[in-house]
């Protein structure tokens, strides 16, 4: 198959989603900016509950109720603003264009036909001529991934463990070919093992298609392995955002240095792994005014009370703290927004 | 392969096997427990009868054999030759003579009770079947509009309004209010049994009723199970992947109703198999001689042979019932056909 190899580039701006409580209308992600350069991977770390499922959903405007997206736009090229896409023209986006592994893949087929099935509904559904070429497509995906192609297709859900069904959710995002492709947590069954080499797969698959990928994950570990580019979220804010190596090498934020701290394999030493103090906050508990991880911050300032950090280019990458920075580097490329 | 095709037949014919055994065990329990009825029910029908036949200037042994074709075994004797004679005539399908209508077997006043319930209770159960799941996949969908709320409103109302309340309000409304439709009873007598037009139609219009009520009293619960599980399953997170892998919703329809109509499969079969003995009100309330009838009957008029054997017949039915539920089951849900439980 012949690919054109212009990856897609993607700009998320301003983009706040609200989820309906019954204390109102709450953000779980607030005036986000994040630009996915064209053939990269980013990586998304936070802990859980920082709004990163709700980040990957906006990309497809499948936000599900009691949630919307009630400011800001996701352009991608080619496709226009996401947000705006109804009826139809979203369902042909979703899928053929933005490929998504949903966080709970494992729970992602339909238990009563086999995978075989359900991948001809898909192409049915998108209007693929070819459907045997489609089913060779996601027998190769499947063998790459360490599964026996044939087998699979023929199974139901029941007859895959989880690892296999995960692997499988993958399959399905890859294999209609779209050039965005976002992965919510797409390893989370997996043993360590599997986890990297799925990864790796990701990687080689994604450099062989010119895609741009994100990639969301609670292990830090493991997506500073394929990212390019790393994002961190804290209580529906994007508090930094840079190359991954110096990100990870250096950081600036002091919730990034909190998460790395928290792990052994990157902190360099057992004895020192930390792990953060205090709970991530919940959409109730998120301060109204100031910065939002100033109570779990080791140093924060009088002004951190008050006034909201606004997201800044500094050492490379951007950054949403008050704090000076300990490594005062200028800008190197500014698709940090 | 063969293997495990091999191992899953195995599998289904042992669950088949063990709920033949369990129902056989239940139609034994009930064949003793209406032979001790009829054995030990105070004032012994069988010895009464008996002595009643020699008071008519029978000979014993006239009155003896009489005695034994009317209730299936013999009058004197151990009680343990008395329990093998009974239980050797069920085997042979013999379960005696009738006394409210008598000489005729019991075998013969069931099996023509039998077609007067099974098909209108059939026809009942099954447009309920159809209409309230149809109801209720639009009422789970549309569940935050008007006329989703009110199609599951009706439901409820429905659901707990009791059989002989709606066959009476029917009755009075389409029989007495405004006579369109007969008010009882199973078809005019006019006609000649026959495949003429004017017998079938007269018992298509004594039949309405019936099956009306039938379809009212269960269709509420048919709708509310299938809206509740189109609910579920609109929750679950493999609806949501299909639409975010952007199938079309036709599709990702049929995947919803597929997985929501599938429990209520089993519950139709065992609906089905309660038809046997569940009609009673309504076949009370239009004379509709079916089993419920009968087995009210032979009750009043201390008909025990024709009670134990109407018993029986409705135990069976609910025992063949709840293996072909299990069956059919096995064959739509590929998770039970496996023989897997994840
Ligand atoms: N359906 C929902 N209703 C209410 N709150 C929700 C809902 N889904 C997510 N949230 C809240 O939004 C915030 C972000 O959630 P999520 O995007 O799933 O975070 P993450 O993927 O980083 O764990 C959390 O505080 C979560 O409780
Ligand atoms: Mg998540």
């Amino acid at each position: 198959m012949e690919r054109h190899l212009t990856a897609p580039g993607v700009r998320i701006r301003g983009l706040t989603v609200v989820y309906n409580t019954p204390s109102g209308e709450l953000p779980a992600v607030s005036g986000v900016d994040l630009t996915l350069a064209p053939g990269t991977i980013t990586g998304v770390v936070g802990e859980s509950g920082s709004g990163k499922s709700t980040l990957a959903l906006s990309m497809l405007n499948a936000v599900q109720p009691p949630g919307r997206i009630s400011a800001g736009s996701v352009e991608i090229d080619g496709l226009g603003d996401v947000v705006r896409l109804r009826g139809e023209e979203l369902r042909r986006t979703r899928g053929r264009k933005v490929g998504y592994v949903f966080q709970a893949a494992q729970n992602s087929l339909n238990p009563l036909k086999t995978i075989g099935a359900q991948l001809l509904d898909l192409g049915r559904s998108h209007d693929v001529g070819d459907l045997r070429a489609l089913v060779r497509d996601a027998r190769e995906l499947l063998g790459r991934m360490g599964m026996d192609g044939a087998r699979v297709l023929d199974s139901r859900q029941h007859e895959l463990s989880g690892g296999m069904r995960q692997r499988v959710g993958i399959m399905f995002a890859l294999v209609l070919d779209a050039r965005v492709v976002v992965l919510d947590e797409p390893t989370t069954a997996l043993d360590m093992i599997t986890q990297a080499t799925i990864l790796r797969i990701i990687r080689e698959v994604h450099d062989e298609r010119a895609l741009t990928t994100l990639v969301i994950t609670h292990d830090v570990g493991a997506v500073a392995e394929v990212a390019d580019d790393l994002a961190v979220m804290y209580g529906g804010r994007v508090v930094e955002h840079g190359p991954v190596a110096e990100v990870l090498g250096a950081p600036e934020h002091p919730y990034t240095r909190g998460l790395i701290r928290a792990i052994p394999r990157l902190s360099g030493d057992l004895g020192l792994a930390r792990a953060l103090p205090g709970r991530p906050p919940t959409l109730g508990t998120l301060p109204a005014a100031g910065c939002v991880f100033r109570e779990r911050c080791e140093s924060s300032l009088d002004l951190c009370r008050t006034a909201e950090p606004v997201p800044a280019a500094r050492a490379g990458r951007t950054v949403a703290c008050h704090l000076p920075g300990p490594h005062a580097v200028p800008v190197k490329r500014k698709e940090y927004a | 392969m063969t293997r495990a095709t091999a191992n899953r037949a195995g599998a289904l014919a042992r669950r088949v096997a063990g709920h033949v055994a369990r129902g056989l065990v239940m139609i034994w329990l009930v064949a003793t427990i209406s032979f001790v009825i009829i054995r030990e029910i105070p004032g012994d029908p069988v010895l009464a009868m008996y002595e009643s036949m020699l008071q008519k200037g029978m000979s014993p042994d006239q009155a003896e054999r009489a005695t034994a074709v009317l209730y299936g075994f013999l009058p004197k004797g151990s009680l343990w030759e008395q329990y093998t004679g009974y239980m050797g005539s069920l085997l042979h399908f013999d379960l005696g003579r009738s006394l409210s209508t008598p000489g005729v077997e019991v075998t013969s006043l069931i099996g023509s009770a039998a077609s007067w319930t099974v098909l209108p209770v059939l026809a009942g159960t099954l447009l309920s079947f159809l209409l309230g799941v149809t109801m209720g996949v639009y009422a789970a969908v549309r569940r935050s509009g008007r006329l989703g709320d009110l199609l599951a409103l009706s439901g409820s109302l429905l659901h707990g309004v009791p059989v002989y309340v709606i066959g009476l309000l029917l009755t009075a409304i389409f029989a007495t209010l405004w006579p369109i439709l007969p008010s009882g009873g199973p078809v005019d007598v006019e006609f000649t049994p026959g495949l003429n037009a004017g017998y079938l139609g007269s018992l298509v219009r004594h039949a309405v009723l019936p099956v009306v009520t039938y379809t009212l009293a269960s269709y509420g619960g048919w709708i509310l199970a299938m809206k509740s599980n189109v609910v579920t399953v609109l929750g679950d997170d493999f609806i949501l992947a299909a639409e975010l892998r952007g199938l079309r919703r036709g599709i990702v329809f049929r995947y919803l109703a597929r997985n929501a109509i599938l429990p209520l499969f089993t519950i139709l079969a065992l609906s089905i198999g309660m038809l046997f003995g569940g009609s009673i009100f309504i076949e009370e309330i239009f004379n509709y001689p079916g089993l419920g009838l009968l087995l009210v009957n032979s009750i009043s008029s201390r008909d025990y042979a024709l009670m134990g054997g109407t018993f029986l017949v409705i135990t069976i039915g609910i025992v063949v019932a709840n293996i072909v539920a299990d069956l059919l089951y096995s064959v739509i849900d590929p998770r039970v056909r496996s023989g897997g439980t994840a």
